[in-house]
C-alpha cells in the first residue's frame, strides 16, 4: 500500500476518524499500533512476524540494558545490526533462485524471504531506542509505545528516521481540537505534487539512465539527465518525508523536518546538514560521535569521516555503487575540510553562488552511482558523457517539458518562501489549492518511492 | 486565518484551476496531440489518433521495429502505422479488431512476437471514450509548442529529402557495441511459449477480421546478420511460418540487403527505413491487385 493509491486515502481516513473518537481515546496508541501493522502486512505479510521479532527482541534488550547497560546494550545493537545485514547483505552471497540453498529448511526459508521494506529505517529507530532510554536512564516505555515508536505508519517504510527522544515524550493522548490541520495540510499537499507531479514525470524521462537504454543516448541528453535525476530523486524523498510529516500532523505527532533546500549548500558538510537530515543526524549521533569525531586529531577525522560516508553508503544497499557514492560523498568531505574557514572568510554573492553550483555539479554527479548501483554501468555512463554519440536515431527527449516538470525544484530553491509568508499571505492557500490541482491534472505514470528499495 | 478559511480558500483555488482545464477540454479537447515525452505517450497518440480520424485503408501493426518505419515515407494514401514502440503486435492488432469499423487491409509484422499483450492498453481503447475529462495543462502548452514548430510532414513535403536519402551512400556506423548487446538479449531466453501462445491468438483475430471483410498479411522485416541467427528470431520464424504456411499470406520485402543499416542490429536506419517502405508499397500494390 503506497502513499499515492486510494487505498492508502480511504486507510487513512478509517483510521484518522476512529482515533479521535472519544470512545477510543485510551487506546489510541494500540489503534495506532494495529493501523501501523496492517499498513506494513499489507505488502507484505509474511514478513509481519520478523517485524515482531525486531520489536519484541529490542523491547527485551531494552529493559536488560536499562539494568545494565554496559552488558546489554551492544548486544541490542548487535542484534539489529545483525538482522539488518542478514537481510541486506544475503544477497551478495546467496542466489534466491536456487531452488534449495541449504539443507536446512527453516534457514532456508529464511534465505528466501525478500527484503523486508523499510528495514534500514526501523533497524535505526531500534538503535536509537536502545541508546537514548538508557543513556537518559528512563524507566522502561510501555511495549505499546515501543511498538509505536518503530513501526509508526508514516514513517516506518521510508523515515524520516525520528530519535527516540523526540519521539517518546510526543506519546500521550490527543484531541481533534489540538490538530495543526493547515500545516498537515501543507506538508501534505507538498509531498504529493512533488512526487506526483515532479518526480513521476521525470521519471518518464530518467529511466533512460538505466542500461542499457542509455546507449540510445546523445551526449547532452546523458548531462541533462543525471541533472534530471538529481531533482527527480530529491522531489521523490522530500515528498515521502513531507506526506510522512503531514500525516504524523494529523495524529499528533511531529516528525522531523528531513529536507532543507540542499541544492543550495555552499559546501559539502553543509548539505550533509540540509539533505536527508535524520539520516545524516542519526549516523553523526550513533556513528560518528561514537568513533571519535573529530577529537582525535585531523587524520582520525578524515578517518571517521570515510567510515561513516562509507557505511552511510552501504546502508543503502549491497552493492559497489551505493559504497562508491559514500566515498566519494566522504572524500570530498575530506577534501574541503582544511578549505573551510578560508571558503567561509570571502562573502560575495558571486563567490557563494559559484560554491553553490560546485557543490550542486558534485553531488548531482555522483547521484549516477546511486542511480546505476551496477558500478561497469555507472562508469559506461560517465564515460558517455565526455565521448561524443554516433548513435543515429538516439532517443528524443523534450526539453520544454524536462524544464516545466523540474520548474517546481528550482523555484523552491531560490527561495520565494517568505513572499508567502509576508506580502503574499493571502495568496498562499490558492497556490497549494493549485497545486492540488496540478498533481491531479498533470500526475505522471505511477512509481514506486526512490527511497522504498532501502 | 481559521484553518477551515484556509482550506476553503485551498479547496477554491483547485477548483479553479480543474474547472478552466474543463472548459478548455471541452473546447480544444478534440484536436490536442500530446507530446511524446516516452515510448507509452507515443503510444497512446498514435492509437487516440487513429480512433478518432476516419477509418484507413490500409493499417500497420508491430513493435518498434515497425515503429521506425513513418507514415511520411509511404506514398501509399490512407495508410497509418500504429507500431507500438515497446509493444506487441497482437496489441495493435487486437485493437483494431475490437473497433466497429475495420481497415481494408492490416499488415501484421511478425519479428517480435514474444511479447504479451497490454491488455490495459486493449481494454482502454476499446471502450471508445478516449476524450479525457480534462487535458493536462503543462503537455497541452508544450504539444501546441512543438506542434508550431514540428508540425507532423506528408509524404509530399519530404519526398524529396526521401529520394536524396535513398540515393547516398549506406551509412558507415559503427554498431558493433549495440549488435552485440541485442544478441546477447535475443540469445537469452527461450521465446517458444510465447510465440506459441501468440500465434494462435493472431491466428484467431485474423480470422474474425476476415470474417467482417477485412485482409490480413503478414510481414517480416530483416535484421542484422547476427541476429537473424540468434534464439529469438529463429525460433519465432519457425513457429510463425509453420503456423502461416502459405505464401500468399505473407507480404514479400525484396530488398538488396546489403544496402541496409540497423542502429543496433535490430532497428533499421533512416535510409533502410525508407527503402524496406518502398519495397513494402510495390508488394503491396501487387497483392492487392492480384487479390
Amino acid at each position: 500500500m503506497t502513499f499515492t493509491s486510494w487505498q492508502f486515502g480511504v486507510f487513512v481516513a478509517i483510521v484518522f476518524a476512529a482515533y479521535y473518537l472519544p470512545a477510543l481515546r485510551a487506546f489510541q496508541v494500540q489503534l495506532l499500533v494495529f493501523a501501523s501493522l496492517f499498513f506494513y502486512g499489507y505488502g507484505q505479510p509474511e514478513l509481519l512476524a520478523l517485524l515482531a521479532v525486531a520489536v519484541f527482541g529490542t523491547y527485551l534488550f531494552l529493559v536488560l540494558a536499562l539494568r545494565n547497560r554496559q552488558v546489554w546494550l551492544p548486544v541490542g545493537i548487535a542484534f539489529n545490526l545483525a538482522l539488518l545485514a542478514f537481510f541486506k547483505y544475503k544477497l551478495l552471497f546467496i542466489d534466491p533462485a536456487s531452488p534449495s540453498l541449504v539443507d536446512f529448511a527453516p534457514l532456508d526459508f529464511l534465505l528466501k524471504l525478500p527484503l523486508p521494506i523499510g528495514i534500514s529505517f526501523f533497524v535505526f529507530h531500534n538503535i536509537s531506542l536502545l541508546v537514548d532510554l538508557t543513556r537518559q536512564k528512563a524507566t522502561p516505555p510501555t511495549l505499546t509505545g515501543v511498538f509505536l515508536y518503530i513501526i509508526f505508519f508514516p514513517q516506518l517504510v521510508s523515515g524520516p528516521i525520528t530519535r527516540a527522544e523526540m519521539f517518546m515524550p510526543q506519546i500521550k493522548p490527543k484531541y481533534f481540537a489540538d490538530i495543526a490541520f493547515v500545516e498537515a495540510a501543507k506538508w501534505i499537499l507538498t509531498g504529493f505534487f512533488f512526487k506526483l507531479y515532479v518526480s513521476n514525470n521525470l521519471n518518464e524521462m530518467t529511466s533512460y539512465i538505466s542500461f542499457p537504454l542509455y546507449e540510445t543516448l546523445q551526449t547532452q541528453d546523458r548531462w541533462l539527465l543525471v541533472f534530471l535525476y538529481s531533482y527527480q530523486i530529491y522531489a521523490d524523498f522530500l515528498g515521502y518525508s513531507a506526506i510522512a510529516i503531514g500525516l504524523g500532523l494529523l495524529f499528533g505527532y511531529r516528525l522531523p523536518i528531513n529536507f532543507n533546500l540542499p541544492y543550495i549548500s555552499t559546501s559539502f558538510s553543509e548539505f550533509w546538514t540540509r539533505w536527508h537530515i535524520s539520516l545524516s543526524t542519526w549516523l553523526r549521533t550513533y556513528l560518528y560521535v561514537p568513533l571519535g569525531g573529530n577529537r582525535h586529531g585531523v587524520w582520525r577525522t578524515y578517518l571517521n569521516l570515510m567510515i561513516v560516508m562509507g557505511l552511510g553508503g552501504l546502508w543503502h544497499g549491497a552493492g559497489l555503487g551505493y559504497l562508491m557514492w559514500g566515498l566519494l560523498h566522504g572524500l570530498l568531505l575530506v577534501l574541503e575540510r582544511p578549505l573551510l574557514a578560508r571558503l567561509a572568510s570571502i562573502d560575495f554573492a558571486v563567490f557563494r553562488a559559484a560554491r553553490m553550483t560546485v557543490v550542486f555539479v558534485c553531488v548531482t554527479m555522483l547521484w549516477i552511482f546511486f542511480k546505476l548501483p551496477n558500478f561497469d554501468h555507472a562508469v559506461g555512463y560517465l564515460a558517455g558523457m565526455f565521448t561524443p554519440t554516433t548513435n543515429p536515431n538516439p532517443t528524443k527527449l523534450f526539453y520544454s517539458l524536462a524544464l516545466l516538470y523540474s520548474l517546481p525544484v528550482m523555484i523552491q530553491h531560490l527561495g520565494f518562501r517568505p513572499l508567502f509568508e509576508g506580502r503574499l499571505r493571502w495568496a498562499e492557500p490558492y497556490l497549494y489549492g493549485s497545486m492540488a490541482a496540478l498533481m491531479y491534472l498533470e500526475a505522471g505514470a505511477e512509481t514506486s518511492f526512490i527511497y522504498f528499495q532501502f | 486565518m481559521s484553518a477551515v478559511r484556509w482550506l476553503i480558500k485551498c479547496g477554491a483555488g483547485a477548483a479553479i484551476v480543474l474547472i478552466a482545464c474543463g472548459f478548455a477540454t471541452v473546447r480544444f479537447g478534440g484536436g490536442l496531440q500530446m507530446p511524446a515525452a516516452t515510448t507509452r505517450d507515443g503510444t497512446l497518440v498514435t492509437l487516440s489518433r487513429y480512433l478518432r480520424e476516419p477509418v484507413p485503408d490500409i493499417v500497420l501493426v508491430g513493435s518498434s521495429i515497425t515503429f521506425r518505419l513513418k507514415e511520411e515515407y509511404f506514398a501509399t494514401p490512407g495508410l497509418r502505422n500504429l507500431a507500438l514502440a515497446g509493444g506487441s503486435p497482437v496489441t495493435g492488432l487486437e485493437i483494431v479488431a475490437k473497433q466497429p469499423r475495420l481497415p481494408g487491409v492490416i499488415l501484421v509484422e511478425a519479428n517480435v512476437l514474444a511479447r504479451p499483450t497490454d491488455a490495459a492498453l486493449v481494454k482502454r481503447y476499446s471502450r471508445g471514450d478516449i476524450e479525457p475529462l480534462f487535458f493536462r495543462p503543462v503537455r497541452a502548452a508544450v504539444a501546441a509548442y512543438e506542434q508550431r514548430l514540428h508540425a507532423p510532414l506528408t509524404h509530399e513535403q519530404v519526398a524529396l529529402d526521401l529520394r536524396r536519402l535513398v540515393g547516398q551512400p549506406p551509412g558507415d556506423f559503427d554498431n558493433r557495441v549495440y549488435v552485440n548487446h541485442a544478441l546477447q538479449q535475443f540469445n537469452a531466453e527461450d521465446p517458444t511459449d510465447v510465440v506459441q501462445f501468440n500465434a494462435k491468438r493472431v491466428e484467431e483475430l485474423i480470422r474474425l477480421v476476415e470474417q467482417r471483410g477485412a485482409r490480413v498479411l503478414l510481414f517480416e522485416l530483416p535484421y542484422a546478420e547476427p541476429i537473424e541467427g540468434s534464439r529469438f528470431a529463429a525460433t519465432t520464424r519457425e513457429i510463425v511460418h509453420a503456423a502461416f504456411p502459405d505464401s500468399k499470406r505473407w507480404l514479400p520485402i525484396e530488398v538488396n540487403r546489403s544496402e541496409l543499416r540497423w542502429a543496433d542490429g535490430v532497428h533499421l536506419d533512416e535510409r533502410s527505413a525508407v527503402i524496406v517502405t518502398q519495397a513494402m508499397e510495390r508488394a503491396l500494390a501487387l497483392a492487392r491487385t492480384g487479390k
